[in-house]
């Protein structure tokens, strides 16, 4: 299979990447770590709410890396003979995202690891959780295919902050964003990070009350309008990259 | 046996014609250099013919296939050794030679790359990551991956540039022992390596294909001293001389 033929090449390139795996591990690791010595009095930071925080968070960083592996590719020609073999489209869009999978996955253990070290209860709702931002991820790696595919090498770093910016701010990972309010509050209801936020925290609560229609329709729309786009534009980018 | 036909091959880039009408043919087995000052459109050309850009117009043939129509059949039996060394940076040499054969789904593997290895005295950087490699090595390693799916026709752009003497002179030697096993198409700015490697050799100036012929041939055509003075007088139109 073409595809697990490529996903591989890609996973070897990623974890060889030591800030790929500090950014995409390492970093919230430590934050989950370092925010439960505060003892913050706020709901945001308690374990149960917190580390699912970090698991948006760690994939931010995977929108983050994804850009930049495909711009590299794009820019160093690499493309360019994979253009000229018998690979189709799909074998390069399963490709990355089947590669970046298992870092999802290593990332949710050692969260929830840590996170149980740290006192979390354990359930079995861990598990249907871990699922759950499986399926998320998949948007935050389609963001970073579409990121890859419209940028250079350069300009994945710029867009990237802004994800994880914006996953930090207008998730309600640190603050609740009712406590702002206004057009703040509307913003975070029209991105697709808080909403993130609230099924992965749902999903190990085991209580989805948080969740709205909103909520599942800002999701659901921008889930598969960045799965499409990033298609389209990667199909489109493999051409006129070659021009 | 004709390996490339091409047919009023055209390209447009919005209302720039970058290739105009190239009328080729290319015999099975030969060595072919395509030479042309920057912006004449050979790569532009290569790209048509590899399968990686559509042509706008005009038809080409690979081994009697059609390109529109077996496009993946075509993109099965040929390969390209790209002007920028294209290989996978965090991957070490063999893992590179390792991943190429799964994207050709070569079915005895370890078999090939071994015979790669011994052809391009790659043991001792074999597991070395291609990214700690000199350019040179990186080049090496970029035309031996361009052989991983025995290609019936394979397009090497510029495949010594950047190399020593040494290196160069290396790789010229494979490139002639494939000879009349394998098509191939080069495009090169050393007047000396078209000259010595290829049976016969294309022109191009702006975007057109403006003579064709052994460098012998072309040396008498233009009356002059050697191929390089003959490549300036076709290129420049007679301006130059």
């Amino acid at each position: 299979m073409r595809m697990i033929n490529f996903a591989k090449r890609n996973f070897k390139e990623l974890i060889r990447d030591p800030l790929s795996l500090i950014f995409e591990i390492v970093l919230p690791l430590f934050l989950l770590f370092i925010f439960q010595q505060f003892d913050i009095p706020a709901e945001n930071y308690r374990l149960e709410n917190f580390t699912p925080s970090i698991i948006l968070f760690g994939f931010s960083f995977i929108t983050l890396f994804t850009a930049t592996l495909i711009a590299k590719d794009r820019t160093s020609s690499f493309l360019i003979r994979l253009g000229t073999s018998p690979m189709k489209s799909s074998d390069y869009i399963l490709g990355y995202i089947l590669s970046l999978l298992p870092i999802v996955l290593i990332q949710n253990v050692l969260f929830f690891i840590t996170a149980i070290a740290m006192e979390l209860e354990f359930t079995i709702s861990i598990i249907p959780t871990i699922l759950v931002s499986i399926i998320i991820s998949i948007f935050f790696i389609s963001l970073g295919i579409l990121i890859g595919s419209l940028v250079s090498e350069k300009g994945t770093g710029g867009l990237g902050s802004i994800v994880v910016q914006l996953v930090c701010f207008t998730s309600g990972m640190y603050f609740p964003k009712e406590s702002i309010g206004g057009i703040f509050a509307i913003i975070c209801k029209a991105l697709p990070f808080e909403a993130c936020l609230n099924i992965i925290q749902g999903a190990l609560h085991s209580d989805f009350s948080n969740l709205t229609l909103v909520h599942i329709i800002v999701f659901l729309i921008y889930f598969i309008a960045i799965i499409l786009s990033s298609i389209i534009v990667f199909k489109k980018r493999m051409v006129s990259d070659n021009k | 046996m004709i390996a490339i036909k091409t047919k009023k091959l055209t390209k447009k880039f919005k209302d720039k014609i970058v290739v105009n009408e190239i009328d080729l043919i290319i015999k099975r087995g030969e060595i072919f250099a395509l030479l042309g000052t920057n912006g004449a459109g050979k790569t532009t050309t290569i790209k048509m013919l590899s399968g990686l850009i559509l042509p706008t117009s005009g038809s080409i043939k690979i081994l009697g296939m059609d390109m529109k129509k077996d496009v993946y059949k075509i993109k099965s039996i040929l390969n390209v050794s790209p002007q920028e060394t294209a290989i996978a940076p965090n991957l070490t040499i063999k893992e590179n030679l390792e991943f190429m054969a799964g994207v050709y789904q070569i079915k005895d593997k370890e078999k090939k790359i071994s015979e790669l290895i011994k052809q391009f005295k790659l043991d001792e950087v074999l597991n070395r990551r291609t990214k700690t490699l000199s350019g040179g090595w990186q080049r090496k390693v970029s035309v031996a991956i361009s052989l991983i799916n025995n290609p019936k026709i394979l397009f090497l752009d510029e495949p010594t540039l950047g190399l020593d003497v040494i290196a160069r002179k290396e790789l010229w030697k494979i490139i002639n022992s494939l000879k009349s096993k394998i098509t191939i198409i080069l495009t090169t700015h050393y007047m000396e390596e078209a000259e010595n490697l290829s049976d016969r050799i294309g022109i191009m100036a702006n975007g057109s294909l403006v003579d064709i012929g052994t460098s012998e041939e072309l040396i008498k055509k233009t009356k002059a001293k050697n191929f390089e003075d003959a490549f300036v007088s076709i290129a420049t139109g007679g301006e130059l001389q």
